[in-house]
């Protein structure tokens, strides 16, 4: 069992839990992700549990910080605290040189400027729309006919991406469909709409102005072709981390091995 | 034990229910004998008052309908004979209640006899009191006040200083009104005293803590639209200044436990007043300023109304450039030591949103403060998603910790 202060992160996603346990010194001691689905706070028992077994604790034997668009639901959270300061925290806990964080989950991409000691000093989010989030790749994959993991390799095969024009996920679909009907080649289309979103989040990281070095987290981090997009439309390198979901999470984690409480 | 509530309930504010009753009472007799005009918010109002033309406003209508929160429903019926969505949803309140008085609230405004619309706020009001005009077949009357991006010019002022004579006449020939000096000074007196008590309540907010909050200023701020000119307006706003004032001496705050200061930027979401600014009172979130009731400032002088009220509505808030409001939102920010602020993008009103995203990074430049941006409406509240709300606010208010 382990022994001094711990820390728990939970961070409930529109389309995945996630939690993270750390130890006194911040080390990662188990973590867990699973689909949020339609019982959100079932999920953010369940991810707790699995973590607890894995460490052989208890609940009560960590500190709770809950966060995401479910946090509310973190029943045995102490505390809540939004994804923007979660994010910031998780990532200057494993690299405290990022000062720019692209974080592209779900159903929202964020873009955070994080000052010195780990800490929001300017975000933006995109606007009510799901283009230029994970959502909207799910549903390109699924037109495209491919799983979310074949799509990004899909998209690298291309020379001559497609235009897709559309920021909207439904108008984009259409034009997709409309693509396929004309003859274009499935790789170029899949270039086109890794492409297009890397456009949209490129702006949002304008608008929050681009200081280096940046990081990218969220499910989306993993997408290579995004990667390959978004560093061209910077002019950037990109750092990730081994596993860019449980940022989050981490951070939730550490703040609340942090609280005094 | 009862928990106390988080913020301070004003007495003064129970004297608006009466007034607002007097307003629509004056509304419903002046329509009765053939004399009432609707009018835009930032109308010289101060000439129709002098001339006994009764005046009521469509878009503090459209704030009942959000705060009884009709809003989807009443800009609905506007929605079905073909109104867009996307058209502001004062426009569509009114026009939806003239449709449907019987489900609107109130009943609808009283039936108007003349339209009299002031381009200082908006260019959508000509387009929408032209609608109303086919509705209700009153007569439109158009106000230009000519956007300002540098000090006003001499010629401005006279141009606009001839629609000014051009309004006497078509109050005259369309509802045979008369206008004299003696009153037009009297009821310029009175609509400046009012004005100049406001504002003193406004600074009064300089104190910590702020004496208002959002909420307050929000609905105390209504006689300052609608009944500009009339002592009872004016009364009120001395029971206002002094019950502000007392609460200064005494250091008695809007809120109990003022931890944070914001200042808020655009019309507020009415279907969530209280929720929204309460629920910030709560968490130790005062907003001593907005940039909304500040816009009522321009106090008409006396010795010349005329060109005094050429002058002090072409000067309106949302007359003006960014730069102006950049400038504002930095004195506000400055002057009321607030520790960042909040920018409300209202869909429907593309003039008071416009422009937000740069005044934001402007502002943030000069003050070092952060600000936010959240979006909705002021009344259609199928606009207004508050998890989204919510993440934003939240983050920003992290930034304090």
């Amino acid at each position: 069992m382990a022994s001094g202060k711990l820390g728990i992160g939970v961070d409930v996603g529109s389309t995945t839990t996630k939690a993270v346990l750390i130890d006194h010194t911040g080390s990662i001691l188990a973590s867990h992700l699973m689909n949020t689905g339609a019982a959100a706070e079932a999920a953010a028992l369940k991810c707790i549990d699995e973590i607890c077994k894995m460490a052989k604790i208890t609940p009560n034997d960590a500190t709770t910080i809950g966060t995401g668009y479910g946090r509310a639901l973190v029943e045995s959270a102490f505390k809540r605290v939004t994804e923007i300061t979660c994010h910031s925290v998780g990532v200057h806990h494993l690299n405290p040189d990022i000062r720019l964080l692209i974080d592209v989950g779900g159903q929202d991409s964020k873009v955070i400027r994080i000052g010195p000691k780990g800490r929001p000093e300017d975000f933006e989010i995109n606007d009510k729309c799901s283009a230029g989030t994970g959502r909207f790749l799910e549903v390109m994959a699924r037109v495209l006919e491919v799983t979310m993991d074949e799509l990004g390799p899909l998209a690298l095969k291309s020379d001559s991406p497609c235009d897709i024009s559309s920021t909207c996920t439904v108008f984009a679909e259409s034009e997709v469909i409309g693509r396929i009907g004309a003859g274009d080649a499935p790789h170029d289309i899949a270039a086109g709409i890794h492409r297009s979103m890397a456009s949209k989040i490129a702006t949002l990281s304008k608008r929050v102005g681009v200081v280096q070095p940046i990081g990218v987290t969220g499910g989306v981090a993993q997408n290579p072709a995004f990667k390959h997009y978004i560093s061209r439309q910077l002019d950037s390198e990109l750092w990730v981390p081994d596993i860019p979901q449980l940022t989050g999470a981490l951070g939730a984690a550490v703040l609340a091995l942090k609280d005094p409480s | 034990m009862t928990e106390e509530k988080a913020y301070r309930r004003l007495e003064s504010s129970k004297e608006l229910q009466q007034i607002s009753f007097q307003h629509m009472l004056e509304g419903h007799h002046a329509s009765e004998e053939g004399r009432l005009a609707w009018v835009t918010s930032g109308f010289p109002v101060e000439i129709p008052v002098a001339m006994d033309v009764g005046v009521v406003y469509p878009e503090q209508y459209g704030a009942v309908v959000g705060a009884n929160k009709v809003g989807p429903m009443v800009c609905g019926f506007a929605e079905d004979i073909g109104y867009s969505s996307e058209l502001c949803s004062y426009a569509r309140a009114s026009i939806g209640s003239i449709l449907k008085p019987s489900e609107s609230p109130l009943e609808g405004l009283p039936k108007p006899q003349a339209l009299l619309a002031c381009n200082n706020i908006c260019g959508s009001v000509l387009k929408w009191y032209d609608a109303v005009s086919e509705l209700t077949e009153a007569p439109v009357f158009l106000l230009d006040t000519p956007a300002l991006d540098v000090e006003q010019q001499p010629h401005h002022i006279e141009y606009v200083r001839h629609g000014i004579d051009n309004l006497i006449e078509f109050l005259s020939t369309t509802l045979g009104s008369t206008l004299t000096d003696e009153r037009l000074i009297e009821t310029a007196k009175l609509s400046s005293e009012a004005i100049t008590l406001w504002q003193k309540s406004l600074k009064a907010c300089k104190a910590k803590p702020t004496p208002l909050n959002c909420a307050d200023r929000f609905l105390t701020m209504a006689p300052v639209v609608s009944s500009r000119g009339k002592q009872y307006c004016v009364d009120f706003y001395k029971t206002l200044y002094e019950e502000v004032e007392s609460r200064v001496k005494e250091g008695i705050g809007a809120i109990r436990d003022e931890k944070v200061r914001l200042l808020w930027d655009n019309i507020p979401p009415w279907f969530q007043i209280f929720r929204f600014f309460n629920g910030m009172a709560q968490r130790g979130v005062a907003f001593p300023a907005d940039t909304y009731t500040h816009a009522w400032s321009g106090a008409v002088e006396a010795d010349d109304p005329y060109t005094s009220v050429a002058t002090v509505y072409s000067n309106s808030y949302l007359n003006k450039g960014l730069e102006a409001k950049a400038d504002k939102m930095e004195h506000l920010i400055k002057d009321y030591d607030l520790d960042g602020f909040i920018m409300f993008s209202v869909r429907s009103c593309k003039r008071y949103s416009l422009g937000q995203m740069v005044t934001r990074e402007i502002v943030t430049e000069r003050t070092g403060v952060p600000g936010t941006i959240i979006e909705g409406d002021m009344v259609d509240s199928r606009l207004f998603n508050e998890a989204q709300i919510g993440t934003r606010v939240d983050a920003l208010l992290e930034m304090f910790v």
